[in-house]
């Protein structure tokens, strides 16, 4: 029998936005790591003031390209410049479709001579292994599906670990019994932990550096039981699921643009390769953002903040668009801070009798996949709200957005529109509710420390 | 090298400091998913259509075998076993010496000589000791619950245990069956079929309505809930996940989490030198408003916490005699505290303001942040009760907690709920540094639900709210 396609599935759907936004997938799943080790309130405050272990483990999807023209494979589907790209390296790859609308971002690892590792939510895997497959490339690929798709027992290849927070070089100190290595960011080393060999690449959160950990899926207890010992002494503390979901508010990544893979004569055979039953095919998107047309819910590596990873010093899918746009990008990516009295009102919905707000769960809010929210300002919709939850660190409701780029100066005041039309979809997270309007304000990205002093005398200020 | 006991571990903490500081954790209701849809229609569906609970994971089993299982329950138990016949099912309630409560929870007869006691830890515990140290000729086979992080390994469990309730339940019930179902009384046991495979029921009820308990081989829960799913469509089944699981007993009024009253008195020792340090007992954790150097001030007796009806003098058991001096006294009693949405609302406004006090996190829909909660009620100065078990009710739309009251403080008294630890909290892993502030609640029946009060027709959860 022949698996289902997503465009078997997309011909039979009225439209991709309607058959996605009633998928009953539910939210993007962060598996098998506990929901909270202690508390998520003090989690989130652990990567600001002391150390953190994030466990990666479980959540992306591995996908390792091996052959003497994976790099060559990369090259052509990636914005990304590959020069350079020795051994050792690691960059945020990101691959777009014909237009110029990404369709995924991973990191990709450069492992070995011809050998990388892409690791993420799968839709970039998905793009380059139908590449891979199709285009006549010397390479072979292998996947390691995240926690969430897998079937049989949780049996991975690699775990990985990220030691993160101010207090992160102390723990690698004295994990390592040697001096932090001097390696620049998103570059690499091989260092021993509790006698097994551990690849480490330089990574960072808050401005501080931190490190990610990655080794054989048997050492993982060893490993970690060894980082957790030597933590102990900083502060340093696990981070459950919930906390974890958090972390791209506040660092300021965007985790869940829709794959711009479900419209355009020229991807029909990639969606006939894809399955129905994959991350384009069952992924739910929600929120207050409506339009018919799916390609609306498409962004540019500009609006998600790729800009600088745009480089035209090769030939790569989507290279005509982007060089289209490339000096003057419509939009940008900014922090909405939530106005404390919105978001109180919204949460006081839970004990009237009329109609309750979208409930706002905590820490993270997000209720699909793919969250889109309107952004509002002077009666017109003048951008995205993506991905909302709430940090501790800075007492606030967040959300990342992509707004116009007139609206985008920090300090300036616009409206999130959050919940959905008409009641609600039928994704089995929205219970039936009523829309309601938050008051944001436009602020930077990352939405750190230094954006908090900014943030205290800028708006606050002004605002009174 | 063998463990501590809690004996042991008491010779140099004091009970209070011990559990107030656990490193425990929340009580958590493990291996089932935390929401299948979302929890605030999983909460409405117990009350508008139907609703399975997979009951499999959170709770011990204990079975006890042999000639001298039903005098072991006698013994330990303040209720009366004279009515006790294989199909039955009882709240079985065992006290201390000094007539506190231990715990809580279901024993059913499941044949000649062979019980089986389901709930939380410290009656499991209590009836293990007994079973093996008090001469009894029976044989107990300990099925404890599933572990709080599996950490992908597989879990198993002898008997998967599933509820299907709500005001749907029985249409789905009977057409899983083919056919009529009798409405046994409560706790009343019987068979019916699913899928071709015979399953035990316990006749039980949520909100006046006629549900079942249903058991069966572990191995088979994952084909008997697909039928029931599948059965459940044209009634708006809703599976309930963890978090609203949890908070159901907030709408029907059982208190979950009594302290086991173990920590003290000369006649538990043996008890406690029995019991490890990884025992619920010796690693739980107590958390709230109230603060009492004396750990006998957190014990309850089972008049305070609603269990009056059953003490039972008809028969000698431990506590026999601590509870027939009190049996004609006032006591506390049980009631819902209904939280004032207002002061709920600054709690949450409080998250969203930097720079000013921080009020411990309500977290929704179940609020504890402990084994074992316990925030103290204040009315003119005085503290008169505790809340003992708080969270959401979609439902209510209200925040609610089950407590104990004095006896002279009456339904619809608005009294003063301090939430949150003195002195910026406890060590305790749930707790963030935060401030203490009261919120106005008032007094309210158990069950809270409106439908409940009205339709629980004489059962026992409604008895002592009158």
């Amino acid at each position: 029998m022949n698996e289902q396609s997503l465009e078997d599935l997309l011909q039979a759907a009225p439209s991709p936005v309607e058959m996605l936004r009633n998928s009953q997938i539910g939210p993007y799943a962060f598996p098998v790591v506990p929901p909270e080790f202690t508390n998520w309130r003090d989690e989130q405050r652990a990567w600001q003031e002391t150390a953190v272990l994030f466990d990666q483990s479980h959540h992306m999807t591995d996908m390792y390209i091996e052959g003497p023209e994976a790099l060559k494979l990369l090259s052509d589907l990636g914005i990304n410049s590959v020069r350079n790209f020795a051994v050792d390296k690691a960059k945020q790859f990101v691959a777009c479709n014909h237009d110029g609308h990404v369709i995924g971002d991973a990191i990709l690892f450069h492992l070995a001579e011809n050998t990388f590792n892409l690791v993420g939510r799968p839709s970039a895997h998905n793009w380059v292994q139908y590449h891979g497959e199709t285009g006549g490339y010397g390479v072979s690929i292998e996947r390691d599906e995240r926690s969430a798709a897998r079937a049989g027992p949780l049996l991975r290849k690699a775990y990985r670990y990220q030691i993160q927070g101010p207090l992160a070089q102390e723990v690698m100190r004295k994990l390592t019994d040697a001096p932090v290595p001097d390696i620049r960011f998103f570059n690499m080393e091989t260092l021993r932990i509790a006698g097994r060999a551990v690849r480490a690449l330089r990574h960072g959160m808050v401005g501080q550096p931190g490190w990610e950990l990655f080794g054989r899926w048997k050492d993982r207890s060893v490993v970690r039981d060894a980082i957790v010992e030597a933590g102990q002494e900083f502060g340093l503390r696990l981070v459950g699921a919930k906390a974890y979901s958090t972390s791209a508010l506040e660092s300021g990544w965007i985790p869940s643009p829709v794959p711009a893979i479900y419209s355009g004569d020229d991807l029909s055979d990639y969606r006939r390769w894809l399955p129905a039953q994959g991350y384009e095919g069952t992924a739910s998107l929600g929120g207050s953002f409506e339009s018919d047309d799916i390609s609306d819910y498409y962004l540019t590596p500009y609006d998600l903040g790729y800009g600088p990873m745009v480089s035209f010093d090769h030939d790569f899918i989507g290279r005509d668009a982007l060089e289209a746009i490339a000096g003057d990008p419509p939009r940008r990516k900014v922090s909405l801070a939530w106005k404390a009295e919105d978001a109180t009102r919204a949460f006081g919905s839970l004990f009237s009798d009329s109609d309750c707000a979208k409930f706002i769960d905590l820490p993270l809010a997000n209720y699909a996949t793919l969250p889109y929210d309107k952004v509002v300002c002077d009666g017109a919709t003048v951008g995205l709200s993506t991905y909302t939850g709430y940090t501790h660190n800075g007492r606030t409701m967040l959300s990342l957005g992509i707004v116009d780029v007139r609206y985008s100066a920090p300090g300036t005041a616009v409206t999130v529109v959050w919940g959905e039309a008409g009641g609600g979809s039928s994704k089995p997270t929205v219970e039936r509710h009523a829309q309601t309007e938050i008051r944001a304000i436009v602020s930077p990205v990352p939405y750190s420390r230094v954006a908090r002093e900014e943030y205290a005398v800028g708006w606050r200020t002004r605002m009174h | 090298m063998s463990e501590r006991s809690l004996e042991d571990i008491l010779q140099t903490t004091k009970p209070v400091d011990l559990l107030r500081d656990s490193q425990i954790g929340a009580y958590v209701y493990p291996v089932v998913p935390s929401e299948y849809t979302n929890w605030r229609d999983e909460q409405r569906a117990w009350r508008d259509s139907c609703v399975l609970f997979d009951q499999s994971h959170h709770m011990v089993d204990i079975y006890i075998e042999g000639p001298d299982a039903l005098k072991l329950v006698s013994d330990t138990a303040i209720n009366t076993f004279s009515n006790f016949a294989v199909n039955r099912a009882k709240q079985y309630v065992p006290c201390s010496y000094d007539g506190h409560v231990i715990g809580d929870g279901i024993l059913f007869h499941l044949e000649q000589n062979r019980l089986v006691f389901v709930g939380r830890a410290p009656c499991a515990n209590w009836i293990q000791f007994h079973g093996e140290t008090g001469g009894y000729d029976v044989a107990i086979t300990k099925d404890d619950r599933s572990p709080g992080n599996p950490k992908g390994k597989a879990v198993n469990r002898i008997s998967y245990r599933f509820q299907i309730q709500g005001p749907n339940a029985w249409e789905l019930i009977e057409k899983l069956n083919g056919g009529p179902v009798d409405k046994l009384r409560m706790f009343h046991m019987a068979a019916m079929n699913i899928g071709g495979r015979q399953v035990r029921t316990l006749r039980h009820g949520m909100a006046g309505a006629p549900g079942l308990e249903i058991w069966g081989p572990y191995e088979e829960r994952e084909e008997i809930r697909e039928i029931i799913v599948e059965a459940g469509r044209e009634f708006g089944l809703a599976q309930v996940g963890a978090r609203a699981y949890a908070t159901n007993t907030l709408e029907s009024g059982w208190i979950p989490s009594p302290l086991p009253a173990v920590y003290t008195g000369e006649r538990m020792k043996p008890y406690r030198e029995w019991l490890t340090e990884s025992s619920y007992e010796a690693s739980g954790s107590l958390g709230g408003s109230f603060y009492s150097d004396h750990i006998e001030d957190y014990y309850v007796t089972p008049y305070e916490i609603g269990y009056g009806s059953f003490v039972n003098f008809d028969h000698d058991f431990i506590g026999r005699e601590a509870l027939r001096k009190i049996a004609d006294q006032p006591h506390r009693r049980k009631v819902t505290y209904a939280w004032n949405a207002d002061d709920v609302g600054a709690i949450f406004r409080s998250m969203l303001n930097p720079g000013e006090p921080h009020y411990k996190y309500v977290d929704l829909p179940l609020s504890n942040y402990a084994s074992a909660s316990f925030d103290k009620i204040v009315h003119n100065g005085r503290i008169v009760g505790a809340s003992m078990f708080a969270g959401y009710s979609y439902n209510e739309r209200a925040v609610l907690s089950l407590g104990i009251a004095d006896p002279d403080i009456a339904i619809g008294d608005e009294v003063t709920l301090v939430w949150g630890e003195e002195d910026g909290g406890s060590a305790k892993t749930t707790v963030e540094r935060h401030e203490q502030i009261e919120v106005r609640a008032v007094v309210s029946p158990t069950p809270y639900s409106k439908v409940a009060r009205e339709t629980y027709a004489q059962g026992w959860r409604s008895r002592e709210a009158r």
